[in-house]
């Protein structure tokens, strides 16, 4: 013990010295800040992704809200002396009401409080009187009245807009757009009044139809032609007649004709709807007689639904029903019965149809008021309105947005309704929704088109389905060649060009994917394309070519073996690989022209019946497979490298082969972090972006044929978020497939570190 | 100059260790291993300079020297898990049964079943405690249940351990403490049956409890294996074996019956080392 160690007392003494204490201060100080900044940091990403998960959450939210009305007005119908309403409508702005009364009488009213701004009289002929009224496509404000002497005179409501002293004004009006003059319809009885009108008023043919109290059908159809060399106009005047033929004492309730004027639709007394076609406006004939209601209830009211395609019947026992003509089992179009609405119980009296969307108002004759919607199969609302006294009209404002409601006490209420996203549903966004024109329900995703009268279709079905499919493909080339390359460079490969290859393939990781998408979309489709048998037979030969090169070098001598240091020998497959790429697209022409008519594509088509787009799932495979494959690679191969040498060192000493230590102990061990890679990999292609938007041409299809684009979740977002209007129903419905991206990659990944973390928990003691 | 005379005390109290049996002579027994001229070199600094000895059968040898001497080295050569590292060469032979194991004929998977290896820290896979018995087994190809039922209770027993774990075999055997880890890795080991069992400092990372456990049950192999142990602690050795090596610098510098090593050496350095000059 003759050691010179420093006296105890001295070491204890130099602890209270002042510059210890201050260094001791300090380097506490140092660890307070360094443990403050990390904490701050993890919190403030798990405030971030809350943040962006609330977000999205505030921007979906609305779709799930079911619509609310309030009521603003109530006022005592305007100038009741000029007769009863006939029709009930509001101008877009939602200040000018209008009523058309049975004394042929039009009154345009404030909204705001039911003055009245104008009234006046419309040209009817001496003696004669109006029995019917017509309103054409709501949009255009045509509307038709039967007159007493079977003709009709055809008007037209306009509201001027001008803003004389910066105040605006609107001037509401009346025009004629086929003339003062009435059209005769009738042309054989002459005299006959008109029961039922309806009225269409096309760019270049306008079309009356009528029913005569004897029950005919009468057409009368005025054709526009400009001539090509002087462009003068002619009319051309078309008149048809049809019997109805409908059992005695039956009368026509409802007459409807559609705005392309090729069908009519005529409801009875007797519950049925007659189909009519006017293509030939000489000959109309009837298509189909069929009943629309239950037994002893009748039809109370019909409508087209925006578009004209969809009939809305309503009928005495509250039910609404949706019709149009599909494709039945023998491919015979007939009218069939889409949906129905249950939740009104007295007999409908009213329908107004909204003009925008698909959906309409109902209205029943104990006063409540119903909003629905078509497409969505949704019930937003129902309402007493009314306290129980029946309603007589309603009227929807073009936006939509205001209520007009008339009761049989003669008092209009003006109701606003607030409506925005009517078109979502559970079963609009994921399941089979029966569209008009489709012969049955699919799964369509088609957001936006030109016109009004289109339904939006929202399936998510397809773009999920797109997004699962890119991944599926992607997934089926990057895991097998990144969980077989990890286990050979972590296990087999020479410490040498693991140094290499571990990092060239990390970097890959960093390749901006537009450029691989834009390869994959430009380079590699229209190549895959042009040798598409080459690339089935690369499939087929280079793990087969790799097996075979494996086989026969383990038959060489030893002396040749020894040669390549061990863990080298992979090196020696690059030319061999190379090798068999150039075989293989050497073979594809010669392969194509011999069995495939030199254009396999095509004969895929032709002779198989599989359609072939350039970009399809292979592409995708390919190009998000090699975006993937570094993800999955990376952390397979640390899983794998970081398995304890002793476990490995322990199986090769009970006499394991190193195949049989791999296969037994070193991926057993690693499983779990591989797991973790392919989930993260799986995570990465669900949100791939670039890849897929110019990989896959973007076509929303339900087809798991690896010759079909697709159209995933994220593609989607990207290709029509600059193109929706903010806060639109698509515009969230873009933000709800955000959401479910979001809610997939956070399933994924939080799976890959669950498990991570229990493999951390469960090997801590090896 | 008192510690000095506490080891010796301590490597003379022979009587007090229960070991006053017959001095061993290495000529009067079978031998199992033969170390011939063997060199081993990483990356040209050499470390083992030329070895040549005699392991007898069924009886334990310990190798005893300070840290870095080169008896983990040694031993690793004996079932040649020094090919997994990289940058080795070895010249020279080892004969088991007199066959040289390093011929480029040999099946290594093959050898290694016939000397199994006990590493220094237990390393059980993490499987349960009945696959891990039965997992050397299983490599040959051996799948029928009851086989391996009768081999999984005769190894636990032969390692001591069946008491203990007889009603949990189908657990994780990390679920294990750290002795019976290690008698579960020699359970595993003796499984396949091997001639010559090698023990790379099988209780070194082990509390008194367990090693204790692990000596008595080195003492009851011996009867069946051949067992070579690697040690640095004087004690043990002196406890378990029947015969000690001493090595230095990668040399083997005494070998010879435990009893003589420890008491009568032959070389200056194997007394300095027993004494406690150096190590």
């Amino acid at each position: 013990m003759n050691t010179t160690s420093p006296n105890p007392t001295l070491v204890l003494s130099a602890i209270y010295d002042q510059a210890t204490i201050r260094r001791r201060k300090w380097r506490m100080i140092k660890d307070k800040i360094a443990q403050h900044s990390m904490t701050i940091g993890g919190i403030s990403v798990i405030i971030a992704i809350v943040l962006i998960f609330f977000y999205l959450l505030y921007v979906v939210f609305p779709l799930l809200l079911p619509a609310t009305m309030e009521k603003m007005q109530q006022f005592s119908i305007p100038a009741p002396t000029a007769g009863k309403t006939r029709y009930l409508a509001a101008e877009e702005q939602n200040e000018v009401g209008v009523r058309f009364t049975d004394q042929a009488r039009v009154v345009f009213f404030k909204l705001t409080d039911g003055s009245v701004i104008a009234e006046q009289a419309l040209p009817l002929p001496a003696a004669v009187t109006m029995t019917q009224l017509a309103i054409a496509n709501l949009s255009t404000g045509v509307i038709a009245l039967g007159l007493s002497d079977g003709r009709a005179l055809v008007i037209k409501q306009t509201y001027d807009i001008s803003y004389p002293n910066g105040v605006k004004v609107i001037t509401p009006g009346i025009k004629y757009p086929l003339g003062e003059e009435p059209i005769v319809v009738d042309k054989v009885a002459g005299t006959k009044a008109l029961r039922h009108l309806a009225v269409q008023l096309g760019e270049t043919t306008n079309t009356l139809a009528a029913i005569t109290a004897d029950n005919r059908l009468v057409l009368t159809s005025v054709v526009k032609e400009i001539s090509f060399l002087d462009e003068s106009v002619t009319l051309k005047r078309t008149d048809g007649v049809l019997s109805l033929l409908l059992p005695p004492s039956t009368q026509v309730t409802h007459l409807l004709l559609d705005k392309p004027q090729r069908f009519i639709y005529v409801a009875d007394s007797e519950g049925y709807i007659s189909r009519i076609d006017i293509s030939d406006k000489k000959s109309p004939h009837i298509l189909e007689r069929i009943r629309v209601v239950k037994a002893a209830q009748a039809i109370t009211a019909l409508k087209f639904l925006t578009g004209d395609i969809s009939l809305l019947v309503g009928d005495s026992s509250g039910k609404i029903t949706q019709w149009f003509p599909a494709r039945d089992a023998n491919n015979n179009k007939t009218l069939r019965q889409i949906r129905e609405f249950n939740h009104q119980t007295a007999p409908i009296v009213d329908i107004a149809i909204e003009e925008r969307r698909k959906g309409f108002v109902a209205a029943d004759n104990q006063g409540q008021v119903g909003i629905y919607h078509s497409t969505a199969h949704r019930t937003l609302l129902v309402k007493s309105v009314t306290s129980g006294i029946a309603i007589q009209q309603i009227a929807l404002t073009p936006r939509a947005d205001r209520l007009l409601v008339e009761d049989e006490q003669g008092r209009i209420q003006l109701w606003k309704i607030h409506n925005e996203h009517p078109e979502i549903s559970w079963s609009a966004l994921w399941s089979k929704v029966w569209y008009e024109s489709y012969d049955q329900p699919e799964y369509i995703w088609q957001s936006s088109s030109a016109s009004n009268d289109f339904e939006p279709k929202f399936s998510l079905t397809p773009l999920a389905f797109g997004t699962l499919k890119a991944a599926f493909y992607a997934m089926i080339i990057a895991t097998p060649l990144a969980i077989l390359g990890a286990i050979y460079t972590a296990y087999f490969m020479a410490a040498g060009i693991r140094k290499i290859v571990k990092p060239t393939i990390e970097i890959m990781a960093a390749l901006p994917t537009v450029i691989l998408g834009f390869l994959a979309g430009l380079w590699l489709a229209p190549m895959i394309e042009a040798n598409l048998p080459g690339v089935f037979l690369l499939f087929l030969l280079l793990p087969s070519g790799v097996l075979l090169f494996a086989y026969g070098w383990n038959r060489l001598p030893r002396a040749i073996r020894y040669v390549i240091p061990d863990g080298w020998q992979s090196t020696l497959l690059i030319p061999i690989l190379l090798l068999i790429t150039w075989i293989a697209f050497e073979l594809s022409h010669p392969l194509e022209k011999g069995l495939f008519n030199s254009n396999l594509p095509n004969w895929l088509t032709t002779q198989l019946g599989i359609a072939f787009d350039q970009r399809n799932a292979i592409v995708v495979g390919i190009a998000m497979g090699l975006a993937v494959i570094p993800n999955i690679f990376s952390i397979a191969e640390d899983a794998i490298f970081s398995v304890p040498k002793h476990l490995t060192m322990g199986s090769l000493a009970l006499g394991a082969t190193p195949w049989q230590t791999m296969t037994r102990v070193v991926i057993l061990t690693a499983s779990p972090g591989i797991f973790s890679a392919v989930m993260i990999g799986m995570g990465r292609a669900i949100g791939e972006t670039m890849i897929v938007l110019m990989a896959t041409g973007n076509t929303p299809i339900m087809d798991f044929s690896i010759f079909q684009g697709l159209r995933t979740l994220a593609a989607n977002i990207a290709v029509e978020m600059p193109e929706s209007e903010v806060n639109s129903t698509h515009y969230r419905i873009l933000f709800l497939a955000g959401l479910i991206l979001f809610i997939f990659t956070f399933f994924f990944n939080t799976i890959a570190e669950i498990v991570r973390h229990r493999l951390r928990r469960q090997y801590s003691s090896l | 100059m008192t510690e000095l005379n506490t080891a010796r005390t301590h490597s003379l109290n022979f009587a007090a260790l229960g070991r006053s049996e017959p001095t061993f002579e290495l000529q009067h027994e079978t031998i199992s291993l033969e170390v011939k001229n063997l060199n081993l070199f990483y990356d040209n600094k050499q470390a083992l300079h030329n070895i040549n000895m005699h392991i007898p059968k069924r009886r334990v040898t310990a190798y005893i020297g300070p840290s870095g001497c080169g008896k983990s080295t040694l031993l690793r050569c004996f079932n040649r898990m020094n090919d997994l590292v990289d940058d080795v060469k070895i010249t020279g032979e080892i004969l088991l049964d007199g066959e040289n194991i390093y011929h480029p004929a040999v099946n290594v998977a093959d050898l290694r079943r016939r000397i199994g290896m006990v590493f220094q820290k237990p390393n059980p896979f993490p499987k349960t405690i009945y696959e891990n018995v039965a997992y050397g087994l299983r490599l040959q190809g051996i799948n029928t249940r009851r086989i391996l039922d009768d081999v999984v209770e005769k190894s636990l027993k032969g390692a001591a351990l069946w008491d203990e774990v007889n009603n949990r075999l189908h657990e994780n055997a990390l679920g294990l403490s750290g002795g019976q880890q290690q008698r579960l890795v020699i359970a595993r080991a003796i499984a396949i049956e091997p001639e010559v069992l090698l023990l790379d400092e099988p209780a070194s990372a082990l509390d008194p409890i367990s090693t204790l456990k692990i000596e008595e049950l080195i003492n009851e192999l011996k009867s069946d294996y051949t067992i070579i142990i690697v040690t640095h602690n004087m004690q043990q050795a002196a406890r378990v074996s029947d015969y000690t090596a001493f090595m230095y610098l990668g040399e083997l510098i005494e070998f010879g019956s435990t009893t003589t090593l420890f008491t009568n050496p032959a070389q200056k350095q194997t007394e300095d080392y027993i004494t406690g000059r150096y190590g």
